[in-house]
Formats: C-alpha cells, sequence, structure tokens
C-alpha cells in the first residue's frame, strides 16, 4: 500500500497530463473501430448510444466484407505501398547526399541553398498542380503511378533534405576526419561512419515521407484517374463517399486497416523518432 | 544504450535482431515490388484494351463523370450500359468517376495538360470553358430531330445566342422539390406550401428538435436552393437580356426572408453545409425539410429507415413572385477540343440521349433528359413510370414530372446561363450573400448593392472576352 501510495505521489501528476492527453489522441481510433463494426442504420439513429455497439457486440462485418468484395480496396493498399516505397528510395537517395552537402557546406552560400531548398516545400500542391499536369501528360504518364513517383519527390525531398541537414549538422566532423586519418575516402566515411550515426534520422524521413505520400491527395486525384489505379487517399473519399450517401462503416475500416501496422511501426521505433526528432535541435 | 549494444550483438541462437529483421522486410518488400511491376497488372504497366468476346475493340472513349448520388445507377452504366455501347459501336469505354466537388480541379488540370478524357460531364452548365470546346450543334440537331424540342431548362442552360452554338450537350437535369417528413410537420399543423408556411413552422419544428436544412455555405446544393428561394421572391441575377437587375426590392425581401428563416429555424450547421449535409440531415431523422433532388428519398427507402415513408415529396413552396425552383443538377457533357475522337464521342451522347428510358429509370427517377421525349411519349410516359413506384406513400414520386414540366428553370433564369451567370455559380457568391446577411454582416440593402457592383464586373469581364 505504502509503495502504491509512493508510485502514485511520484508519477500521479504525470498521469494526470498525459492520461487526458492519451484519450483524446486514442479517441479517433476507438471511433473508427466501433464505427467500422456498426450497422449503417444504427450509424443513423441519434436514440442509441454512440460510443459503444448497439446490444454489446460489434453488429456486423458487412463494412469491411464491402471494402474488399465490391471495391479496388486491396489495389489501392498496394498502390500507395508501392509509390511510399518508390518515393521513399527516390528521396533517401536524393536527400542524404544533399543534406550531408548543405551540413557541411558552412557559410552564406550552404545557408541560402538550405532556406532556398526548404522554400520549394512551401508551395503548394494547389498551385503546381496545373503546370504539373502538363509534364505528367508531356511524358505520357497519365492515369500511371508513374506520375506519382515523378511528383512527390518534389515535396519530400526539400522536407527531407532539411531535416537531414540538421541532423547532419550535429555530427561532429572530427569523425570523418578520424576516418580519413584512418584510410577512408570521403564516400566511405559517409557510408560507414556518418550514415550509420545517422540511423534515427534516416528513420524519420522514412516514416515521414511514407506518411506525406499516403496523405496526398491533389496530385493523387489530378494524375489517376482509374478506379484500379488509386491511392488510398482518393480510393476511399471518391469510391465510399457516393454522391448523398457516405458509407461511414466501410470509411472507418478503411482508415482503419492502414493504421493499425504504421502505428505499430511507429512504436517499434519509437525511440529512435524521438532521436531524430531532436537530433537537429541541438548542437 | 543497452538497446543500441543489443542490436549490434551478433544473433547467436538464430535470433534475429532488430536490423536484420529490418533489412529482411526491406527486401521482402522491394521483390514483392519488382514482381508487381513485372506482373504487369493494370496499376504497373499498360495493359491493352480489354477483349470482349473473342475479340480486341477498335476504339477508345474516355469519359469522366461524377459518382452518381444515385450509387445503383453508376452500378448499372459501368457495367450493363457501356459495355453494351461499347461492343455494338467497337469501342473500348473508359469511364471514370470522381466526387462531384472534385470536378472543377480535374477539368482544370485536363485543359492545362491539353490531355485527359474525350467526354467530360459537368454538373452545370460550364460556360467558362467554350473557348477549350467544340461546338455540339450537329449532335444537339441529331438528337431533335429524332426527339423533338429540347427542355428549356436544357436549351438555356447549353446554348450561347452570343457565339450562336451549343457549347455543352444537355444531357440531362434533376428536378429539386422539397423533401419533407410529413409526421414533423403534422405534429406542427403545418405543410411547406408557400413560404410563409415555411417560416411559420420553421421555429415550432426547430423547439420540437427538428429544424429546417436549407444550405448557405459554399457547395452545390446551398447554391441550387438559394438560386431558387430568389426566384419565388421575384428576385433575379439578370433580366432576359442578360443585363443585371439583381440589386431589387425583391432580392431585399428575399435576403430578410433568409435571416428570419435562419433566426427562427435553421441552426449554425447550414454556413458549413456540403453536398452530403441534406442527405445526413434528412437521414439522421433531425432535419424536418429539405430542398433536394431525390436521392435524398431513395437512400432512407434504401436503408429501410422508419420514417422513410413519412417522406413526402412537393414542388417548392410558393413565394410572393411565384413557384419556381432550379434544376438540382444540370448534366452537361463536353468534348474537349484536345480529344482524339470527337465523332465517336458525338455519337456516344447521341446515343444515350436516344435511349434514355433505360437511364431514367435506372437512376430511380433522378436524371431527367434534356430533350422532351428523352423518355418516348415525354412527361405522360414518366408520370406512368413514377406512379408505378411502390413505395410509400404510393405515387408519391408522380409529382416530379409536374415539378420538371412546370417549376424547373436553369440558373440565370429568365436568360441564358452564360459565363457570367456560371462564374457567380462556381463561385457561390448567391449562398455567401444570404449567409452574410443571415449572420448580420450586412443589411440586405447592402448586400444587395455590393452583389449588383461585383456581378457587373463580372459580366463585363465576359463580355469583353465575347463569351457574353
Amino acid at each position: 500500500m505504502n509503495a502504491f501510495a509512493h508510485g502514485l505521489k511520484r508519477n500521479g501528476p504525470a498521469w494526470l497530463i498525459v492520461g487526458p492527453f492519451a484519450i483524446v489522441l486514442a479517441f479517433p481510433f476507438y471511433w473508427m473501430v466501433i464505427t467500422a463494426f456498426k450497422e449503417t442504420t444504427n450509424l443513423y439513429d441519434l436514440t442509441k448510444f454512440p460510443f459503444w455497439w448497439s446490444g454489446g457486440l460489434p453488429q456486423t462485418t458487412a463494412n469491411v466484407s464491402d471494402l474488399f468484395h465490391h471495391t479496388d480496396y486491396v489495389k489501392w493498399l498496394e498502390n500507395t505501398a508501392f509509390v511510399g516505397v518508390v518515393v521513399v528510395a527516390i528521396t533517401l537517395v536524393l536527400a542524404m547526399p544533399a543534406g550531408y552537402a548543405l551540413a557541411r557546406l558552412s557559410g552564406r552560400w550552404g545557408q541560402g541553398m538550405g532556406v532556398g531548398i526548404f522554400l520549394t516545400y512551401l508551395v503548394p500542391p494547389t498551385l503546381l498542380f496545373l503546370p504539373l499536369s502538363r509534364v505528367v501528360s508531356t511524358l505520357h504518364l497519365h492515369d500511371s503511378l508513374w506520375s506519382l513517383v515523378l511528383v512527390y519527390p518534389s515535396f519530400t525531398v526539400p522536407f527531407a533534405t532539411w531535416l537531414l541537414m540538421g541532423f547532419f549538422k550535429t555530427i561532429p566532423q572530427e569523425l570523418e576526419d578520424a576516418a580519413m586519418m584512418d584510410g577512408c575516402s570521403r564516400i566511405k566515411a559517409l557510408t560507414r561512419v556518418v550514415f550509420p550515426i545517422s540511423l534515427p534520422g534516416i528513420l524519420t524521413v522514412v516514416i515521414f515521407s511514407f506518411s506525406l505520400v499516403v496523405n496526398e491527395f491533389v496530385y493523387a486525384i489530378t494524375f489517376i484517374s482509374s478506379s484500379s489505379n488509386r491511392m488510398l487517399s482518393v480510393g476511399v473519399p471518391t469510391e465510399l463517399i457516393r454522391g448523398d450517401l457516405v458509407l461511414w462503416g466501410a470509411i472507418m475500416a478503411a482508415t482503419l486497416i492502414p493504421a493499425i501496422p504504421l502505428a505499430l511501426l511507429y512504436n517499434a521505433f519509437l525511440n529512435r523518432f524521438i532521436a531524430g526528432f531532436t537530433g537537429g535541435a541541438f548542437r | 544504450m543497452a538497446e543500441e549494444h543489443d542490436e549490434i550483438q551478433q544473433t547467436t541462437k538464430g535470433e534475429l535482431s532488430r536490423r536484420e529483421l529490418l533489412k529482411r522486410a526491406g527486401l521482402g518488400a522491394a521483390v514483392l515490388g519488382v514482381s508487381g511491376s513485372a506482373g504487369a497488372s493494370k496499376a504497373f504497366a499498360f495493359a491493352g484494351p480489354h477483349r470482349y468476346t473473342g475479340r480486341y475493340l477498335k476504339n477508345e472513349l474516355k469519359i469522366m463523370q461524377w459518382v452518381h448520388f444515385v450509387p445503383d445507377y453508376d452500378k448499372w452504366l459501368d457495367s450493363t450500359y457501356i459495355v453494351q455501347w461499347g461492343q455494338k459501336n467497337d469501342t473500348q469505354v473508359i469511364m471514370d468517376h470522381v466526387n462531384n466537388t472534385e470536378l472543377p480541379a480535374r477539368a482544370a488540370a485536363e485543359i492545362a495538360a491539353q490531355s485527359g478524357h474525350d467526354l467530360f460531364q459537368f454538373l452545370s452548365p460550364p460556360s467558362a470553358y467554350q473557348n477549350q470546346t467544340i461546338p455540339l450543334d450537329d449532335a444537339v440537331q441529331e438528337v431533335t430531330k429524332k426527339r423533338g424540342k429540347m427542355t428549356g431548362v436544357a436549351y438555356r442552360s447549353t446554348y450561347n445566342p452570343r457565339t450562336k452554338h451549343y457549347f455543352g450537350f444537355p444531357d440531362n437535369y434533376v428536378p429539386d422539390p422539397v423533401v419533407w417528413r410529413h409526421d414533423l410537420w403534422n405534429d406542427v399543423g403545418e405543410s411547406p406550401a408557400t413560404w410563409d408556411h415555411v417560416l411559420k413552422a420553421s421555429s415550432k419544428l426547430k423547439n420540437g428538435g427538428h429544424p429546417i436544412g436549407i444550405g448557405m455555405s459554399n457547395e452545390l446544393d446551398s447554391n441550387m436552393a438559394n438560386f431558387a428561394i430568389m426566384l419565388c421572391f421575384g428576385s433575379q441575377i439578370q433580366n432576359a437580356d442578360g443585363q443585371i437587375v439583381i440589386n431589387s426590392k425583391q432580392t431585399r425581401d428575399y435576403l430578410n426572408f433568409m435571416k428570419s428563416l435562419y433566426q427562427q429555424g435553421l441552426t449554425n450547421e447550414i454556413f458549413g453545409w456540403n453536398p452530403a449535409s441534406n442527405n445526413q440531415f434528412l437521414i439522421s431523422g433531425k432535419g424536418s425539410m429539405i430542398l433536394n433532388a431525390v436521392s435524398a428519398t431513395r437512400t432512407p427507402e434504401d436503408l429501410k429507415l422508419p420514417f422513410s415513408d413519412d417522406l413526402w415529396i412537393w414542388p417548392i413552396p410558393k413565394g410572393p413572385g411565384g413557384r419556381m425552383g432550379l434544376e438540382h443538377v444540370m448534366g452537361v457533357y463536353v468534348i474537349w477540343k484536345f480529344s482524339k475522337q470527337k465523332q465517336l464521342a458525338k455519337k456516344f451522347l447521341i446515343d444515350q440521349q436516344l435511349a434514355y428510358r433505360d437511364h431514367f429509370v435506372q437512376s430511380k427517377f433522378y436524371n431527367f433528359p434534356g430533350w422532351l421525349n428523352g423518355v418516348p411519349g415525354g412527361f405522360k410516359t414518366i408520370r406512368k413510370l413514377t406512379a408505378a413506384d411502390q413505395h410509400k406513400p404510393k405515387g408519391k414520386y408522380s409529382i416530379l414530372s409536374t415539378i420538371a414540366e412546370r417549376y424547373t428553370t436553369n440558373a440565370g433564369h429568365p436568360g441564358f446561363s452564360n459565363a457570367a451567370i456560371g462564374e457567380i455559380f462556381d463561385t457561390f457568391l448567391i449562398p455567401q450573400m444570404a449567409a452574410e446577411v443571415a449572420q448580420g454582416k450586412l443589411s440586405a440593402a447592402d448586400a444587395a448593392k455590393q452583389a449588383d457592383k461585383q456581378f457587373k464586373t463580372i459580366l463585363k469581364k465576359w463580355k469583353d472576352r465575347k463569351l457574353v
């Protein structure tokens, strides 16, 4: 009892702050689960208690079943995963050397270029989609996932470069110098010393670039026409909101399914992400 | 620190370290990605035209249109109609759908790229795009030869008297009745016969927990409702000659009415209305009245909601200026100048209109044909078809033919839906004006004056471009 009281005294204030915060953050997931397994008629019945299943048990799996049997949902997942993986790979290939170069280029030019690269990230897709339509059309990539692979790095690379630049700045130059004194070339020093130490930053770039790709809407709806080529972000609102009829159950199931592995992935690498985020914060 | 040490340690017992797991997962993902590409599935590689009964179809026709408010219509259209038409015409028809709110952005992208779909359907007259589309006079004439006169609403929505061309093909229009809960209105002893009755009943309905839902937001339904109510008050944006006449006593009356209606019988939700709000409001059991096409009654019927039999359909309530509603949707197809299949696209439009009885029935009486005899027999046949609907109260859909015939007009009535009207419509200036007055930001007089100035500037712009 004394130990409990002691624990409460020590951790109580922290729980008091974290508890409500966790409830607020977890609530959308809870709502997704409840709604995904509710009958449609029950969803619209305002007399029913909204935060649980009427009758105490999940009412139906029809929403999930509809998703897999009457839409191209699996295809949307595949497409999103494919574009996400390729774009992340391109982003890493371009942003890692760029971030490193900017971190080591001291002086006005380096800083100016860094700011310049970041500014390109701030140009919204709602402005860029019209000229990019022309590019996509010229390259005959319309209604092809490669159009997205071409366009998405335009916003993932600047963001990733900026993030990695901050991270590389925290790595002491002396480490590279020592490696080179031991006989490494600069490239070897990079691949054997700098990049392995930067893993938390690189992982952060991976997850953030992937999230940006998954969430992107404007390019995905503009450059892709057919249902089977759609990304998740477009397939769900286009095919599960049928005019006036919003298929809430299916929408919640469709968003819940990819959220689960992503949440597990985040959780597995939580410490590294925190290191990645805060890596550039201190020098 | 200890965690990192664990990872660096060699695994000696056949266990996977986290790093090893990542490596293998990465390799697996790469293999899957490559095999997916190599599989030449539709998503990753070009696949040739589909095979129908042992042959490849010669042509390809790409069509873009909305996700229909009656989902069953799209099912039939995509899996039956276009397949059969394609087989007859040796053409692979590719039908793509996007939500109605995404159509303008999609059209803008296709114009910028000068490539995309051969046929593009808009839900309101796309008069601003006239320089990007080909005139469809010959397709219109072909249908007129076989089906007779076009409806007035279709004519004024697609004909440009300045250029003397049809810039679009008026495939269909959708009557916009008032949909109301008979049981709730009965409880307060009223019916929505006139806007006066609506105002009187609104506070009672709201107090009973069942407000009225008429949007004043930047979206299609709010546009339609407000354009229509304006007409019922005798207020017009332009006269028959295309001159701006918005600054009138009738407009002030309409705006003051909307303010009173908001204060007495609407809720704040109407300022954030979207195209699905009407239906959701009604389906939730909360709403007592909306202005919406029949998708609002079809969905509760399909969901077998307990009050679906109490949903009645009437013509728009009468106002001091009469009874006149707007089309809820004006389905206008255009053929872009860059289309490679112009003749085939025209043939598709003509054939579709000549077969409109099926489209009318499959859309559950949502799509009305652009031509008076688009459904052979005209409104007489339409009345018979709608009267045969078995949903309760039986015969409730037969009123649709009266609404379509007598109380449905185009945006810009009594003039044409020209490019200036198109811009006023597309930028939602009318519901915005109503919202500003309802919220007390502007007086009705100031709002009407401001609109007059703004609309005249818009009209001048389009006159300078020689489209009005």
